[in-house]
């Protein structure tokens, strides 16, 4: 049970993670962004130039991932947000963008990396391994625990405290009301991104210690991070981190009882329970989500 | 001193609807404008035009003698222009003290934030008991208090006020009025929207009314409530 338990919380950990930089998107700037994938593979290509070419510093790895990630998210800023805003067939159109950024950057990924799979450093190595009664929690799953909760306080307490992070959760709440207190969705934009960026560039490295780094490795985190996403309710941050929990204990479940094989199963099985009772998802009813 | 606003010929509509018809319109530095007339007639609609709040307006808005025809709301927001619309456009999930503190979002008056809150606590004393409650969990009146607050949070140069008694019971609907229309505009100016002629008539310097998207002068024996 413990090992289903420290599975979890690992787990639930990453999965916030790139939901939050899903959700905090369309809650701020109402869209969907399908280009999270390769915003991950980025970041992890980046984090892994920079442990192979500079320095295996934890911290500096880290910080390449984020900073690769928020770079990225002023990159769709720059050729999806600004092009787009106030267009008519906004949510048609954002969708095909993030689409098409995705396939040109994963492409752009094979070409100068190739399609061999790259593997990062253990960066955890230094932490001791923990026995938690019979199971053994291993420092990868450690150091993600500290290195989520660090970078999330980080991030919170300056959304929380800071004149833009007011301006951020002022759009998320009202665009009209936004406007008439001087808040620019365009400047603010960048920041929206590039914080949903640095949270899914910080899963990417996280991950990286578990998966190898190829170009096609963002796929499977952006199809977690859309369900978590909803499961959640689109543009709640709260319904992300108790939907990344719920999805994340179902694996954990799943993998300790049944086995890796029905892992899908079971989460389509949770997801269509929770959207049959919940359709706008778990936060749905307590949070106004844009609709 | 230049004028504080000047509309010349202004048409505004949203779609193929044309709401306003030919506005002609000045605001001297210090003058309380009363704009009256039934709903529907434009009133909300010569308001959101000033801020470029409307889907498409012709003719020209000068503000402190240079036109604003081309300027988005948030660049007119930080010029001092604060429109207090009518269904209050706060942010419902954030507490009373973020909502008001967004009223200082420009950068010149964010640090006089602290400051400027007090004031605004100081005129609606509720809110200072409530800052750290939801907005969204405020009584009717009380979020008009705070939409009002978060309109005084920066130093504005012209108000643009639309139906702030709205919705409200008599009472808190007068007091509101009373409040918004005693504020030292410092050289400022004030222009309210009202269908209530009685709730602003005798704190207002002119009034004027708003008929089938034309301003009228208003005499003395106006057949308007």
């Amino acid at each position: 049970m413990t090992g289903v338990i420290v599975t979890t919380v690992n787990l639930t950990a990453i999965y916030a993670l790139v939901a939050l930089g899903i959700s905090l998107t369309w809650a701020g700037l109402g869209f969907l962004n399908l280009s999270a994938g390769v915003m991950y593979a980025a970041s992890a290509y980046g984090a892994w130039l920079v442990s192979t070419n500079i320095t295996s510093n934890v911290v500096v790895v880290l910080l390449g991932g984020i900073v690769v990630g928020a770079a990225f998210g002023a990159l769709i800023c720059l050729t999806v947000f600004l092009p787009l805003d106030g267009k008519p067939n906004w949510e048609l159109r954002t969708l095909t963008a993030t689409l098409a950024l995705s396939f040109i950057a994963t492409n752009l990924y094979l070409w100068k990396f190739g399609p061999q799979f790259k593997q990062f450093e253990p960066l955890f190595g230094w932490i001791p391994q923990l026995r938690l009664g019979d199971t053994l929690v291993k420092s990868s799953v450690t150091g993600t625990l500290i290195a989520t909760a660090i970078v999330v306080t980080i991030v919170l307490v300056y959304i929380g405290t800071s004149r833009i992070g007011l301006g951020v959760r002022a759009l998320t709440q009202s665009v009209e009301g936004a406007s008439l207190v001087g808040i620019d969705r365009r400047t603010t934009a960048f920041a929206i991104l590039g914080v949903s960026g640095a949270f899914i560039g910080l899963a990417a490295v996280l991950l990286g210690q578990t998966f190898f780094v190829e170009p096609n490795s963002g796929y499977v985190p952006l199809i977690k991070g859309l369900i978590v996403a909803l499961l959640g309710g689109l543009g709640s941050l709260r319904g992300a981190v108790i939907a990344a929990f719920m999805v994340a204990l179902t694996e954990a479940l799943t993998l300790q009882y049944f086995g890796g094989a029905w892992t899908l199963v079971t989460l389509f099985i949770l997801i269509s329970v929770v959207l049959i009772i919940r359709p706008r998802g778990v936060a749905g009813v307590l949070e106004t989500t844009r609709a | 001193m230049s004028k504080v606003l000047e509309i010349k010929a202004l048409e505004a509509g949203y779609g193929p609807l044309r709401v306003l018809h030919g506005i002609d319109l000045s605001v001297e530095p210090g003058e309380r404008v009363g704009i009256l007339g039934l709903n529907g007639h434009g009133k909300t609609t010569m308001l959101r035009a000033i801020v470029d709040l409307v889907d498409w307006k012709q003719g020209d808005i000068l503000f402190e003698g240079e036109s604003i025809m081309r300027q988005p709301t948030h660049v007119l927001a930080r010029r001092g222009i604060v429109l207090l619309p009518q269904g209050d456009a706060l942010f419902p999930g954030l507490s009373v003290k973020d909502n008001l503190d967004a009223g200082a979002y420009p950068s010149g008056q964010w640090k006089k934030r602290q400051q400027r809150r007090d004031y605004v606590c100081e005129i609606f004393p509720r809110l200072g008991e409530r800052l750290d409650q939801i907005v969204g969990t405020l009584s009717g009146g009380e979020r008009r208090m705070c939409s009002i607050g978060r309109g005084l949070m920066s130093e504005a140069r012209l108000y643009l006020v639309d139906e702030p008694s709205l919705g409200l019971g008599p009472g808190i609907a007068k007091g509101i009025c009373e409040t918004l229309l005693t504020l030292d505009l410092q050289g400022g100016a004030l222009l309210i929207a009202e269908q209530n002629r009685a709730l602003i008539e005798g704190k207002i310097d002119r009034a004027l009314r708003m008929h089938g998207g034309e301003l009228t002068p208003v005499t003395g024996e106006d057949g308007d409530h």
